[in-house]
């Protein structure tokens, strides 16, 4: 299934939750739940407080289904979107700043371990466009998006100015709207 | 308001919300705009820098949570279902049979409603706890501040604005023993983003030694600690800058401020 049938067939189930379609819910949890808890545990770091997060994340796709519109983005990127904004609101009531260990922050990704849920080629593709980021632009994205930190937070906490900041951010984020624009079009 | 075409300003900006990085009122306006304005030129720039955000997500190792969370959510969903099953349903059972659903459907929505208001507490208790350690830690830079101004051994230096900032006041407090300079900053207007104000160290010889590289705040203040550079011992004046983002390493713009011991 290309991606963009992936979205149809998201956005119908989506549909079907707003009807209370039960099922639908379990198609969806199914289909996503490893790539949401991936992101959630990957911010809150504790297995316990991050599958409540998880649980409070569906339970509230499932709410809000019916408000969901295309121009939110494909329905994976609506749930990621919940996911993280949950995950950062409990780390934040947890007053814990993600330790990120050196080895991830020095590492590119990893390619991710194989996940039925997810068309394989896809998740590599975006490791290797990941790849392409040099350490300097990717430590400001990950601190933005997995620690929740606002750019001037950023070039305060890597003593940066914040015109610099930015300029890196703006670069990881080109490099990467460049790399993943050829996979999305031939999608 | 819609716009009818992009700009860099625009990229930006969708650039900065989609990896959440706009601080909270900003991202708030521009959550309001793309629900409300229907404004095409920014939802799609938004949805192009919303897929490579989501990348940083789609690029982590995958990772299972337990079969028990979705056991839950399933409950609380047929909890929720079992209460508008009940309103609906024509009444052709037995008075026992209905109760016995009543009571356990009220059993499950107890049940939901206790593990809702154990979640709120405990994210009440994590907001307070969250905030006391914020008040230590400001107690503790007050304090710091305190031991500073007080200490007998602090020297003061004024410095007075200079060219196009004559209204530009500061003021170091250097503190000898522990080596930090608390400097003061009023009526000096924020710089421009491809603009910094940079702190100079002005020895008896040599040249000037960078200190630190700032902006103010947008009513013209600043309040920076700032460990005093390594051999700043023959010090005979300091002097604030405006230089390129980022500094330089040595003066090259006009003097802003300017103050000797």
């Amino acid at each position: 299934m290309s991606t963009e049938d992936q979205a149809d067939n998201d956005q119908d189930l989506l549909r079907r939750m707003a009807s209370k379609d039960a099922q639908a819910l379990e198609l969806f949890y199914d289909r996503y739940y490893r790539v949401a808890f991936a992101l959630v545990i990957r911010i809150v770091r504790v297995r316990q407080e991050a599958e409540d997060v998880l649980a409070e994340v569906f339970w509230q796709v499932w709410r809000q289904s019916g408000r969901y519109t295309p121009s939110r983005g494909k329905p994976l990127s609506w749930l990621l979107t919940i996911a993280r904004t949950r995950a950062i609101d409990s780390l934040r009531a947890s007053n814990r700043r993600p330790q990120a260990d050196s080895n991830e922050m020095d590492a590119p990704s990893r390619v991710p371990q194989e996940d039925p849920s997810a068309q394989a080629s896809t998740r590599i593709a975006i490791s290797r466009c990941l790849e392409l980021l040099s350490r300097e632009q990717r430590v400001p994205l990950e601190m933005a998006y997995f620690e929740g930190m606002s750019h001037s937070e950023i070039a305060g906490a890597l003593n940066q100015p914040l015109g610099t900041m930015k300029d890196r951010i703006r670069t990881a984020m080109t490099t990467l709207r460049k790399c993943l624009k050829p996979r999305e079009a031939s999608a | 308001m819609k716009h009818h075409e992009s700009s860099n300003e625009l990229q930006e900006k969708a650039m900065l919300y989609a990896i959440g990085a706009l601080p909270e009122e900003e991202r708030r306006d521009y959550a309001r705009h793309l629900e409300e304005d229907g404004c095409a030129v920014c939802i799609s720039e938004n949805l192009e820098f919303q897929n490579a955000a989501q990348s940083l997500a789609m690029g982590l190792p995958s990772n299972t949570p337990s079969g028990a969370v979705k056991e839950r959510l399933m409950a609380q969903v047929r909890a929720e279902a079992g209460t508008n099953v009940f309103r609906v349903a024509p009444p052709s059972r037995n008075f026992w049979y209905w109760a016995e659903k009543l009571v356990l459907a009220a059993a499950v929505v107890l049940l939901a409603i206790t593990a809702t208001i154990n979640s709120g507490l405990r994210r009440d208790v994590g907001t307070l706890t969250s905030r006391l350690v914020e008040l230590e830690d400001r107690v503790r830079r007050d304090g710091v501040t305190l031991a500073t101004l007080t200490s007998p051994e602090v020297r003061v230096v004024n410095l007075a604005g200079q060219g196009v900032t004559p209204q530009a006041r500061a003021r170091i407090f250097w503190n000898e023993t522990d080596r930090v300079w608390l400097l003061y900053v009023t009526g000096l207007p924020p710089v421009p983003q491809d603009r910094d104000y940079q702190l100079w160290f002005v020895p008896q010889r040599g040249n000037p030694q960078s200190a630190r590289v700032f902006n103010t705040n947008a009513d013209g203040s600043a309040m920076l600690e700032i460990p005093v550079p390594a051999g700043a011992t023959d010090f005979m004046a300091a002097a604030v800058t405006t230089e390129p983002a980022g500094g330089l390493p040595q003066p090259s713009g006009a003097f802003v401020l300017l103050g000797a011991d």
